[in-house]
């Protein structure tokens, strides 16, 4: 008491230590938590499933690529390689490193806990997209088979990640990889975004700024030199070969296109009706279904009726009654038809 | 034989629908549900006729033009809103002042004497002047307000305002991580945060949800309005000419409600964006048709389902306490009560805090209710200076009718400027009262929500008059 600076100096320190220790990501704990992260056993696991998504994709890969991928040295590679032989896991043919059939089906437990655990936050949790692959790659680790099993039976046994990967069944099997460059498809096909590479970034920053992003469907309309023209979720999109080619599609044979385009509901203005066309592939889970509970769904008519005072949310009449909706979740419900709305004039 | 043939057929089958599902992409089921949904709205279309927009329709969009409009919606809001205070406040105020009379003047020594002559001095304290007085006290303050209150909201609320005070304040909240809804809890909350928690079910986002309910407490409750106002008035309002007392003191109370919502957005953030991160959440806000409110009914659902639901867990609570808060005063180690035990040894440290050992004591055997804190303080305080002719004796809560007795009380136990706006800060940032702890488990059916809820505006509440006190030692 007789040294209020001595205090406040030593309650400033006790916040400043207190933060520096529970700060989220970048804090002591959650340092601590990233070292035990970086145990050999899931060094290994990381290894088979790098040297696995190599094998399905049809690369070959040597020791550099797989270090320079798990950001650590040639040595220390070289080490955990040969652990991974001793084990059977892997065998040495030449330049390349194969995973055998032992290390294949670990390799793919560890993928499918992976993508089941993508599956699960993006669905029923709010945990945001940038952070899905970050928890998951920590998870995959931690998870046991079963458990995953139970998530993966609770969540109707999804057979696709939230960006478009095939999660491998029980037993192992994975549909063979038919990813293609966007360029590589015929007129008339129809396909689905699956990647976009995000090197170099001005070409994904250009692709991001024209909207397109995985889980869309694109449905080629037209090929030549120097353009590829396509339907991305019903908008026209022409982009030049060499864009095309940072874009890894999956063909769905028997999928039918989207025809029509459409515009967001936020371009609603007030007074206006048009008719719904569907749910962006971002919007998911709990916040997609009590939209659809609404009435939100293809082919029903949703008119702007109210805005609040600050601006937003926007109140829209669907099925006889008002929704509320921001403007963010406005902006991934897709209408068309936009028309004014007569008013009968009553006195 | 026949069942292994069966089993290996259902593998094939689950193998060949799997190889499906992987053919036709990621989005199948939901162009199952959503297809599903569009047949059942189109064979509505084509068999369910309607009589067109009903009458009331266009009167109802002209209501809403007004009161969500950018220049009125707002100000429409916050004079409706500080209406419901008034009355509140001012219609309040003469039954309790009749329920204090009947329960705490007039019965509570008729009583005291019956117990008197048919039991020992020691069980009549605990029951009658421990018991029973802090029942009556809690009665008295909160039931008043209380029945004027919740009616009022529900009727609000029935006629179809409130859905559009969310819908305005929606994008404040959201900047906090919210939800508009919370605007609604947060007012119940003025009126009892157990209430404002029970609110929250309003709230369907399990995220803003949970949000709302943990930080109910931020919004000044009745049973803490008049501590802050007593407290004003005798600290703040004393500071100036007899002239000004009345606004600054009024002021300050204003500024100490505003500051509750500040923290609470503030806290909202904060939890949006640490531990409730993965929460899921969505948001969706129903805007109601306009009706006329059915007052009978509203009448006896805000009493029954609120008010005396509200009460009987707040009265639950009280007994207990004044058991407590009498037995601490009464038993006696050596030649001091264990009250005074507690006193003495707490005040180094609530010096440190611009507090005193008598408010933490007051604060710990009055978590059942905030109602009886400051009755508390007056007879810990007594007790401690040892004054002579005040007080009713040891373990007897007590009010006083004129201030500035209560002043001369507090000034005896060495009460300061400090003190004072201290105490109007803990007030607001300190654990909800136990029948709101209660609620919240109740609500959230998780101790680890429950907790978080008890001990985050605790801890914030020692930060900020830790802050406060030592910076006021600094310069004063």
């Amino acid at each position: 008491m007789e040294h209020p600076i001595l205090a406040l100096g030593l309650g400033l320190l006790v916040i400043v230590v207190l933060a520096w220790a529970f700060w989220p990501k970048k804090g002591l704990f959650a340092r601590m938590g990233k070292v035990r992260n970086s145990s050999r056993r899931v060094l290994l696991e990381d290894t088979l499933k790098y040297l696995f998504d190599c094998e399905y994709k049809g690369n070959t890969c040597d020791l550099n690529s797989v270090a320079g991928n798990l950001n650590i040295s040639a040595d220390q590679m070289a080490r955990l390689l040969a652990h991974l032989r001793d084990m059977g896991l892997v065998v040495f043919q030449e330049q390349n490193i194969r995973l055998t059939d032992t290390g294949k089906s670990y390799a793919l437990r560890i993928v499918r806990v992976h993508r089941i655990w993508e599956r699960f936050l993006a669905d029923e949790t709010g945990v945001e997209q940038m952070d899905w692959h970050g928890e998951a790659d920590i998870r995959e680790h931690q998870l046991s088979m079963e458990d995953a099993n139970r998530i993966a039976a609770r969540i109707g046994n999804p057979a696709f990640d939230p960006h478009g990967d095939p999660i491998p069944t029980k037993d192992g099997k994975i549909p063979p990889f038919s990813g293609k460059t966007l360029n590589s498809l015929k007129e008339g096909e129809v396909a689905q975004i699956v990647h976009i590479e995000d090197e170099p970034h001005y070409i994904f920053e250009q692709l991001s700024a024209q909207g397109l992003y995985p889980g869309m469907q694109v449905y080629l309309l037209d090929v030549q030199e120097g353009k590829v023209t396509f339907a991305a979720d019903g908008n026209e999109c022409v982009l030049t070969p060499l864009f095309a080619s940072a874009i890894t599609v999956q063909p769905l044979p028997k999928a039918k296109p989207i025809q029509e385009g459409y515009q967001t509901l936020s371009d609603l203005e007030v007074d206006e009706t048009a008719t719904v066309v569907g749910i962006s592939s971002y919007c998911r889970g709990l916040q997609r279904r009590r939209l659809m509970d609404f009435g939100i769904v293809p082919g029903n008519t949703i008119t702007a009726e109210i805005q609040s005072a600050s601006g937003d949310p926007v109140g829209y009449r669907i099925l006889g009654t008002t929704i509320a909706i921001r403007k963010n979740q406005a902006d991934l419900i897709f209408i068309n038809n936009i028309k004014k709305e007569h008013h009968e004039q009553s006195a | 034989m026949m069942e292994q043939k069966n089993k290996q057929v259902n593998e094939e089958i689950l193998g060949m629908a799997n190889n499906l599902k992987w053919e036709l992409g990621m989005d199948t089921h939901d162009s199952i549900v959503s297809s599903l949904y569009a047949d059942a709205a189109q064979i509505a279309r084509k068999t369910v006729s309607m009589d067109g927009d009903r009458p009331s329709f266009s009167m109802e969009r002209k209501i809403d033009k007004v009161v969500t409009s950018r220049m009125l919606g707002f100000p429409i809001m916050f004079v409706l809103l500080a209406l419901v205070f008034w009355i509140t406040i001012s219609g309040a105020n003469y039954p309790s002042g009749l329920l204090a009379s009947l329960l705490v003047d007039t019965l509570h020594p008729l009583l005291k004497n019956a117990a008197d002559s048919v039991m020992p001095w020691w069980l009549s304290g605990v029951f009658v002047d421990g018991a029973y007085l802090a029942m009556a006290w809690v009665i008295a303050v909160m039931l008043p307000p209380m029945a004027i209150f919740f009616p009022l909201f529900t009727l609000l609320e029935d006629l179809g305002y409130l859905p559009r005070v969310a819908f305005n304040m929606d994008s404040l909240f959201r900047k906090a991580g919210a939800h508009g809804k919370q605007a609604l809890t947060m007012s119940m909350g003025f009126g009892c945060n157990a209430a404002g928690v029970i609110a929250a079910r309003v709230i369907d986002s399990p995220r803003e949800r949970l949000i709302a309910i943990i930080t109910n407490n931020f919004s000044l409750c009745n049973g803490r309005w008049p501590t802050q106002i007593l407290i004003a008035t005798i600290f703040i309002g004393g500071m100036v000419t007899p002239f000004w007392a009345g606004i600054v003191s009024t002021g300050a109370v204003v500024g100490v409600a505003v500051l509750g919502i500040v923290f609470s957005l503030i806290v909202s953030w904060g939890l949006s964006k640490s531990v409730l991160k993965g929460e899921a959440s969505t948001f969706s806000l129903e805007l109601p048709p306009y009706r006329p409110p059915r007052i009978l009914q509203t009448l006896y659902t805000s009493l029954i389902d609120r008010t005396l639901f509200v009460l009987w867990r707040a009265v639950v609570f009280a007994i207990p306490a004044g058991i407590v808060i009498w037995l601490v005063s009464n038993i006696t180690i050596g030649d001091l009560s264990l009250a005074e035990h507690f006193i003495d040894w707490s005040n180094p440290f609530a010096v440190v805090f611009g507090l005193n050992g008598v408010i933490l004591l007051a604060y710990i055997i009055a978590i059942p209710a905030n109602e009886i804190v400051i009755p508390t303080i007056l007879m810990l305080t007594v007790l401690v200076t040892g004054m002579a002719g005040v007080g009713e004796g040891s373990g007897v809560m007590f009010e006083l009718d004129s201030i500035s007795s209560t002043e001369g009380i507090l000034r005896e136990g060495g009460w300061t400027l400090l003190t004072g706006i201290n105490l109007m800060l803990f007030s607001l940032l300190h654990n909800p009262c136990s029948t709101t702890i209660y609620t919240i488990y109740k609500e959230t059916k998780s101790a680890k929500w429950t907790a978080v809820a008890t001990f985050l505006p605790i801890v914030l509440g020692f930060v900020v008059c830790f802050f406060t006190a030592q910076l006021w030692y600094l310069f004063f």
